[in-house]
């Protein structure tokens, strides 16, 4: 394969890490902990999205290879994640008088339940969303880049998710309280901005990417219960690379991580022995090697 | 404890947790010796699960001294019990790539040095950093390591596993040959559903009586270290790291010694589970396993060893408990998903309403010189306990 076709693929996969990334990031820069039933919550959105498809179906004509049902689907994966994350939120979270460590804790807790009552529901096997598999886009292939219009419309509605985000945080009021609480939520709190709502907003935005992102992983891939799981120390490794709680640090980790990742077969074609097995192995060491020479990440401020 | 004290005495001074603790553990102890005597659990299955449970109890100390005591949050639990079991499965096992034939105690030895080894490798990158830090770092890397046991089939045997281990006493001068000579006897004490004490027997015998050892020798060596200065100095890490810099402790030192410890410990469990369960695998280093051992710590009591105890009993009594339900087929759906969400569910419970666990430190944290002093008679006993309550 030429080293186009891994970019290309490595464009698809980052789209989708790129927006777990940032959803990650969100939540951890305000609620302050690292969410690690962020995973799982991309799990529920692609599976709340594999439902609605049932029942939608073929509905409408073809966007980019997709049905206008897979777009309904899509909101509804999306919108389902944020309203579980919203309830976990108020039901689980706020209550807890807990440091961070203490709130990271109770997310594996979280992640359990969320993926042992995914898994009750339907089973630990692999589904697919019911649409067609697209051959190749024709006029690539003698570029030796073999993707899909599916592809195209995961990188395509990830742009538009993230620049909406961007757009949100920047010249929106919810946004600029958002960044205030980030960055001092006392002092946000005294200039009269109601941290526990922003809060809520938070998860809802932060949930909401993680359960497109899920969608678009599904879509992808497969859909299974371990799923998002599997993903979340991607995830991680990009959040950390572009320094934890900095959304844009978040989303440039979450570009260069997965791709990273999908260029791992490149080793191989170079002689090193480490195959595609090893991709998400990569992915991290790079990370950690990363933190040994710029501990707060690439885009972080330095943390006392 | 004075030397006057009555059974009746020792009770009466129970926390409210402690007693209802007692009670949990006798019931379960009567329940497994009831369905042993009656015929419904072999004898040999039942010590296997003591075997079990000696394991995660030496887990539970293992990742006690790492978060218990110096605030490290390590989430390659699952790793470093894989090392231990896999470096002494390497050495002994039949169908080892590597090797195969070497006696157990060189395993063991090995086991724990490549504990150690990795222990320092996660640790130079991630020590320095926040503890979210290594949360993730070390679940990431405990991967790493998962993905090279299930990759590198011609190291490890891949997805297959190593089968054939010996039993860990194998080639001992008397022990080898001892469940064979003890005689086989016949019980029968509920009529019509006779007991079979054999070999097989006297051999989970034998590794209870393994464990038993390894954890006795664990936790003597913990209490101790846990009182004495360098215990201190973690503990102080722990509530407050910069404090203990500026008391001109080199913490990351500290930190890394704690990490070392803990993580040896992880692999002695499995060391022993390798040569309990005569097979290991890639599974044995999922992550789930490592989050098992957090359930175990966290619901005793963070920094407790009597908690990392009952921690081992109650994850336990879930595991074996709920793949006990599964045999005979009493539940309606798939138990595994259904395990999955209780474990969840007990997680966020405990986090919930009981933060410091069931049973937190209490007495382990002060000068046993000191607690005499505080019990001396004029005070009462009532008023000693509650005095010890603080942790």
């Amino acid at each position: 394969m030429s080293v186009l076709e891994y970019l290309a693929n490595g464009l698809v996969f980052s789209s989708i890490v790129v927006l777990a990334s940032v959803g990650l990031s969100l939540v951890y820069s305000i609620a302050g902990f690292a969410n690690f039933a962020h995973g799982d919550t991309m799990t529920v959105g692609a599976y709340a999205a594999l439902v609605t498809f049932g029942a939608v179906g073929g509905l409408g004509a073809g966007v980019l290879g997709l049905p206008v049902g897979f777009f309904v689907a899509l909101l509804v994966g999306a919108v389902v994640a944020a309203v579980v994350a919203v309830v976990t939120h108020r039901i689980v979270y706020e209550p807890l008088e807990l440091d961070s460590i203490g709130l990271l804790i109770t997310s594996i807790g979280v992640a359990f339940v969320y993926r042992g009552a995914i898994q009750t529901g339907f089973g630990a096997g692999f589904t697919e969303f019911g649409i067609q598999v697209l051959r190749p886009i024709e006029f690539l292939i003698p570029y030796g880049v073999r993707i899909t219009r599916h592809d195209v419309a995961i990188v395509l509605s990830a742009g538009a998710l993230v620049a909406a985000t961007h757009a949100l945080l920047q010249y929106t009021d919810l946004g600029r309280k958002m960044r205030a609480t980030a960055d001092n939520p006392e002092l946000a709190r005294v200039a009269g901005i109601r941290t526990a709502r922003i809060e809520l907003w938070t998860w809802v935005v932060g949930a909401g990417l993680a359960g497109a992102g899920g969608v678009f992983l599904g879509l992808y891939n497969q859909v299974s219960p371990r799923m998002g799981f599997n993903l979340l120390l991607v995830v991680f490794a990009a959040v950390i690379l572009g320094g934890i709680g900095s959304v844009y640090g978040a989303m440039l980790g979450g570009f260069l991580i997965g791709t990273i990742n999908q260029l791992t077969p490149l080793l191989s074609d170079l002689g090193i022995p480490i195959g595609i097995e090893y991709a998400n192995a990569v992915a991290f060491l790079v990370m950690v090697a990363v933190l040994l020479v710029r501990p707060q990440g690439i885009a972080g401020e330095v943390v006392s | 404890m004075t030397d006057g004290d009555t059974l009746g005495d020792r009770i009466r001074r129970l926390t409210r947790a402690e007693r209802g603790v007692a009670v949990f553990v006798v019931g379960l102890v009567g329940v497994l010796l009831a369905g042993t005597l009656g015929g419904v659990f072999g004898p040999t299955y039942v010590l296997y699960l003591l075997g079990l449970v000696g394991m995660y109890v030496l887990l539970s100390f293992g990742l006690n001294v790492q978060w218990g005591y110096a605030g490290l949050i390590n989430f390659s639990v699952a790793a470093f019990f894989g090392l231990g079991a896999y470096g002494t499965a390497l050495l002994t096992a039949d169908n080892s790539p590597i090797a195969g034939g070497v006696s157990p105690v060189v395993g063991l030895v090995v086991g724990l040095g490549l504990a150690a080894v990795l222990a320092v490798a996660i640790g130079i990158p991630t020590l320095r950093l926040r503890t979210d830090y290594l949360a993730i770092a070390s679940l990431g890397l405990a991967e790493v390591v998962r993905l090279v046991v299930r990759n590198e089939r011609q190291w490890t045997n891949g997805s297959a596993g190593l089968r054939g281990i010996p039993g860990f006493f194998e080639g001992w001068p008397v022990l080898a040959q001892l469940p064979e000579t003890l005689p086989g006897l016949r019980v029968e004490v509920v009529p019509g559903s006779p007991i079979f004490v054999q070999t097989p027997f006297w051999q989970a015998a034998l590794n209870v009586g393994l464990v038993f050892v390894f954890v006795a020798v664990t936790y003597l060596l913990l209490r101790r270290l846990h009182r004495s200065p360098w215990g201190r100095v973690l503990r102080t890490i722990r509530s407050d790291e910069d404090l203990a810099a500026a008391l001109g402790r080199d913490t990351y030192r500290f930190k890394m010694q704690a990490f070392v410890l803990g993580s040896v410990i992880a692999a002695l469990a499995g060391v022993f589970y390798a040569h309990l369960n005569l097979f290991v695998s890639p599974g044995d280093l999922e992550p789930i396993n490592t989050f098992y051992v957090w359930i175990a710590v966290i619901l005793g009591g963070s920094g407790s060893n009597r908690g990392a105890m009952f921690g081992g009993f109650v994850v336990i009594a879930i595991r074996e408990g709920t793949r006990f339900v599964d045999s005979f087929g009493g539940l309606p759906v798939d138990v595994a998903p259904l395990r999955l969400l209780v474990i969840g569910l007990l997680i966020v419970l405990v986090m919930r309403f009981r933060p410091e666990g069931v049973l937190p430190p209490q007495r382990e944290l002060i000068w046993p010189a000191a607690l005499a002093d505080a019990e001396t008679p004029e005070r009462g006993p009532d008023t000693a306990a509650d005095g010890g309550d603080e942790s």
